[in-house]
Order: structure tokens, then sequence, then C-alpha cells
């Protein structure tokens, strides 16, 4: 016995599947033993065989398959067991699109198929796979076709991060859509805008600005310091963040431009090498917040005039009151009397947030210390009307030196005696009189005191009037006359 | 003794001001408790030396306080808003705070008086 030649020299590889290839019982299926191989099959098979990319032959109408190194790790657990078998059988879950193959690479067709969606069963359970298929007919020594053969890369690891990339992007681009801030990226040293986000778009009035460089797109915005801010972020490539700064922009055609207040970042994108290529643009308007901050400050400056006016007025209370006072006794009870009229005074004015104090309401204040327990010896006469904060708080307290007075020398001093505070308004000219009756006489005191200042020198100074006092047997009468402007303290 | 011009709105401490300026043996003009009438008075009364609240019933006394530059009589403000809102001209001026140190008052009206 000589020694046989291997049939499968052919081959010229030693690698595992040509192992498995040379030991695989042939005769066994549709191709029968490898010494009736005819040649096309031997060349085809070798080809394959030693290349390195994934290949697999599909001999016969059964497609018997052979098929190489790279191949048997794209088939996983389906090898070996596939080497051999008809790929029909091989590949059930697939059957249909290998039928397919099958015909159109028998008929001599060739197909091709970028990132082909599959399921395949490679592990024992179902996986979704993409592939690049590249088939094309072997054919026989008679040139007809007689098996096909596939190229077979799997594209699935590439297909699955394209598609991570692109949802990633969708979510981004959502990000920028839906975002609360506004965002705009601007692009080359003359700020092209490149992106524009529906909140930047609403910032600027819903300006179209796509494309347009920003000192073009926004000229209105031209000399306010932003553009410069931009070139200064392109060329040191230095970001900046700027807080509640202010901006005039055009949202209308006619008329002013509108005030906003702005947070926001420029940060410079590089390119690949580095120097700044874009420049992202991103922030909110913060108008709301910034002047409801500006509103506060006012707010708090203005309590804190009032605070130091009120420390003055107090101040001059008791500094006169000490000055005319007979005895400190007097004087305390003085002090607290005119601290308390001018307390009820401010009462009317924060009731109507001091805008004004409607004259009733003042001169009710004013007197109410004054009123009997017993029947009323007050009498309020005059119409519905307003006066000044100014006005008001002196008025308080002239008709409380009235009624101090009232109650102490005049007609408020016997049981009987009545005022009537009585305010007219006729054509421009404002009236206001406190007319005695029913009290012992009262003689003119040459004494000046606090009261008689305020009532007969000081009232009629700031209201641009004249103060009367007429001294009658029934009882003193008291009239401020002025002007309805001055008690509201408008500019004459 | 100097004649010291008083524009104060509110009453009481328009008063005082009388007082203050009365007390340091001065004479006071005024007080003038309205725009129209103290810019009537600033220009043509005869003072050495004027007090000029800045907020004269909601509106700024700086009309006042020109004619007092232009006429070259030395003037202090007052004020409880403090410095704010003060630029220019008015910078240099110098504030007297609500409530008043009459001690405070005497300064200053010494030394602006005396050119400062």
């Amino acid at each position: 016995m000589t020694q046989t030649a291997d049939p499968f020299s052919f081959l010229g590889h030693d690698g595992p599947v040509a192992r498995l290839i040379k030991g695989f019982a042939w005769g066994n299926t549709p191709l029968g033993r490898v010494e009736t191989w005819p040649q096309s099959l031997k060349t085809a098979a070798a080809l394959l065989i030693h290349s390195p990319v994934p290949m697999v032959m599909l001999w016969g109408e059964d497609g018997v398959m052979i098929y190489n190194d790279a191949y048997s790790v794209f088939a996983g657990a389906r090898h070996p067991a596939l080497l051999g078998s008809n790929v029909r059988d091989g590949w059930p879950e697939v059957a249909d699109f290998n039928d397919h193959v099958m015909k159109v690479g028998l008929a001599g067709g060739t197909l091709a198929y970028q990132d082909q969606e599959l399921t395949l069963h490679r592990k024992g359970h179902p996986e979704q796979v993409w592939m690049n298929l590249d088939y094309s007919p072997v054919p026989d020594e008679s040139g007809r076709p007689a098996g096909v053969i596939a190229i077979v890369v799997e594209t699935t690891d590439r297909v699955l991060a394209e598609r991570r990339n692109r949802e990633e992007f969708q979510r981004l681009q959502s990000l920028f859509v839906q975002a609360p801030t506004f965002m705009a990226m601007v692009s080359g040293s003359d700020h092209r805008f490149t992106l524009v986000n529906p909140e930047y778009r609403k910032l600027i009035g819903g300006r179209d600005v796509m494309g347009l460089p920003a000192r073009e797109a926004l000229p209105e915005v031209g000399d306010q310091g932003f553009f410069d801010l931009l070139d200064h972020v392109f060329t040191s490539g230095e970001a900046v963040k700027r807080s509640s700064q202010r901006i005039l922009l055009k949202w209308r055609d006619q008329g002013p431009l509108e005030e906003r207040f702005l947070d926001f970042v420029y940060q410079p994108i590089r390119d690949e090498d580095g120097t700044v290529a874009h420049i992202f643009v991103q922030g909110s308007d913060v108008t709301e917040r910034v002047r409801g901050e500006n509103h506060q400050r006012l707010l708090i400056n203005e309590l804190n005039h009032r605070v130091k006016n009120t420390l003055a007025a107090v101040q001059s209370i008791v500094g006169q009151t000490l000055r005319h006072a007979a005895t400190p006794r007097e004087a305390a009870s003085a002090i607290t009397a005119r601290i308390m009229a001018l307390s009820g005074a401010h009462d009317v004015l924060t009731r109507e947030r001091w805008d004004g104090a409607d004259l009733r309401a003042l001169v009710e204040s004013a007197v109410h210390p004054f009123r009997n327990p017993g029947p009323d010896a007050f009498r309020l006469d005059g119409p519905e009307m307003r006066v000044g904060p100014y006005a008001a708080i002196s008025i308080a307290l002239a008709l409380h030196e009235l009624g101090t007075n009232a109650v102490k020398y005049g007609a408020l001093s016997a049981p009987g005696g009545t005022v009537q505070v009585r305010w007219t308004v006729a054509d421009r000219d404002f009236r206001l009189e406190w007319i005695e009756t029913g009290g012992p006489p009262v003689i003119p005191s040459d004494r000046r005191g606090f009261g008689s200042r305020l009532i007969l020198q000081v009232l009629p100074d700031q209201l641009q009037g004249r103060a009367d006092m007429d001294h009658r047997p029934t009882g003193i009468a008291f009239t401020l006359t002025t002007s309805v402007e001055a008690v509201s303290d408008q500019p004459a | 003794m100097a004649r010291i011009l008083i524009v104060e709105d509110e009453a009481l401490i328009a008063m005082m001001l009388e007082d203050i300026v009365t007390d340091l043996g001065h004479d006071p003009v005024g007080p003038m408790m309205r725009l129209q009438p103290a810019l009537a008075a600033a220009e043509r009364e005869d003072f050495d030396f004027a007090i000029l609240d800045i907020n004269l019933a909601g509106q700024q006394s700086f009309p006042v306080a020109d004619c007092l530059i232009r006429r070259g009589i030395p003037f202090i403000f007052a004020s409880g808003y403090g410095r704010a809102g003060l630029a220019g001209d008015y910078a240099r001026i110098p504030i007297l705070q609500k409530p008043y140190d009459p001690g405070q008052v005497a300064a200053m009206i010494a030394s602006r008086a005396a050119g400062a």
C-alpha cells in the first residue's frame, strides 16, 4: 500500500476550520466525498479558507456551507455544526432570506446589502445584528453557477454606535430646542449665527438671523459692547460671563427699543487644531428679576427716607415742645399727644399707600382723641376729597393743636361746647374751617408756641395760602384758605 | 450772623431748622416749602447761605441749587436719602442727613460759608 496523498492538500491551509473540513464526512452531504469534488469547488474553497474576511460558500441547490476561520467566529455557537450543513437548515431563522440568495446566485445574479438587519440565534437567543453582505455566483467548469460565495461583515457595533450618536444628537437637539434658556452658536470672526434656539429667537423679537453676521443681524446692539465682547472671546479664547447685563433690543419696527436684562455666557468652542471656531452663547432673560430687585431697592430707599424724615419730625416735636413747656410732666404728655397725632396721620396715609389721604378720614383721625364719650361735640362737614401726603400730615398736626387748645381753653373745656370742622371746594379754592361755639370767651394770647406757629405760620407757608384766627365772643374760628393744587401737593 | 435760606417741604422739620438756625445766632429766611416759592426766593432774596432739601413734595430742588450755584451762594443739601442720585456739580455739595445734629449744621455752615 502506498501512502495516499492528502486529498485536501488543495486547501493549502491548516487553520482550525481547514482541519475540520479535512476531518468532515463529506460523503454524507450532497457534495459527496472530496475525491469527487469538481476543481471549481476546490479552488473556491481554497480561496475563501485563506481570506481574513468572513466568507462562506453555499454550494449546490442545497447551499452546503463551507466557510473560513473568520466566519466561524461570526457564526458563534452555530460553529462547528454549521460546517457542511445546508444553509436553510443551518440558519433556520433567516431561511427565507437565504432562499432568495440561493435563487438569485444560482441564476447568475449578485446581491449586495449594506447594514442589513437580521435576527440571528447564534448564542441560543435572538439577537439583532447588522451586516454588510455581498453574494456572487461561483461557476463550475462549464461556466454555470454552481454555488454562491458570500462575504459577510458584521457591522452591528458600528450601526449601534451610529444609532447611539444619532440619538445623542437628537437628545441634544431637543434639549437645545426645548431649553428654557436662550442658546445660539456664532461661527467665525464675524460671528455668523449657525444655531439659534426658539428662546434666543424670542429674545431678539422673532427675527430670523441664521447665517447672518451678528453685527448685521442685530444692528441696534452694535454700540452696546456685546459684539466687542464676542470679538474678545474669539481672539482670546477666554469664556466670559455677565450678570444682569442691560441690553436694548428692537422688538418692533417702530417705537422705542425694548430694555431687557440678561445673565449670559460666551463660551469659545475650539476646532481640532485648537483655534476658536465658534462661540456658544447661552443665558437667561432676567428682566423680571432685575426689575423686582430695583423695585425692592427703591422701596428700601423710600422706607429709609420715611424713617429718617419721621425721626426728624419726632426730633422737631420733642425739641419744640420742650422749648415751650412749663414742666417736664406737661412736656411729656404734649410730646406723646403730638407723636400720636403724627402717627394717626401716618396710619391714614399708609392705608392709601402714601399716595394721599381721604380728608374726612384724616380729620376723623385727628379729632378722635378729643371726642367725648357722651354727646359728640364734633360736626364734620365737607365733600369727599383727597389731600396729598405732605398736606395731610400738616393738616392733621394743625387739627391736633386746635383740638388741644379747645380742650384746654376753648369750646371743649366746658360742657355743651361744640366744634364744627368744615371744608369746601369752590372752583379751585380750598377752605378749611374750625369753628368753636359754646365755650368760654377766649382771649388772644401773644405767646407764640408750637401750635400757633404751626397753624398760623408754617401751615399757610407750606400750602401757599392764608391762615386766620378769629377770636369771636362765641369761640375761636380758624380758617385756612388755599388752592386745591396746594392741598393735593401739586406744584402751583 | 448770617441770613440763611431754609428750603424744606415738611412743616415740622422746617420749624426745627428755623429753631436750629436761630439758636446758632443766624437769621432764617423762609422756610420755603415748595419748589416755586423756593426758586423765587433763591433768585430774589438777600441771604448768605442756604439749606436745601433735595425733595420738595415729590419735586427735586435742583433748579434751586442751580440758581444758588449761579449766584455763588454757598449751600448744603438736606436729605433722608443719602447721596444717592447726586452727580455732576451736585456731587461736591455736602449733605445734611435727617434727623439733624445742630452741631453738624453749625460746622457745615461755618465751613461752607468760609468758602471750603
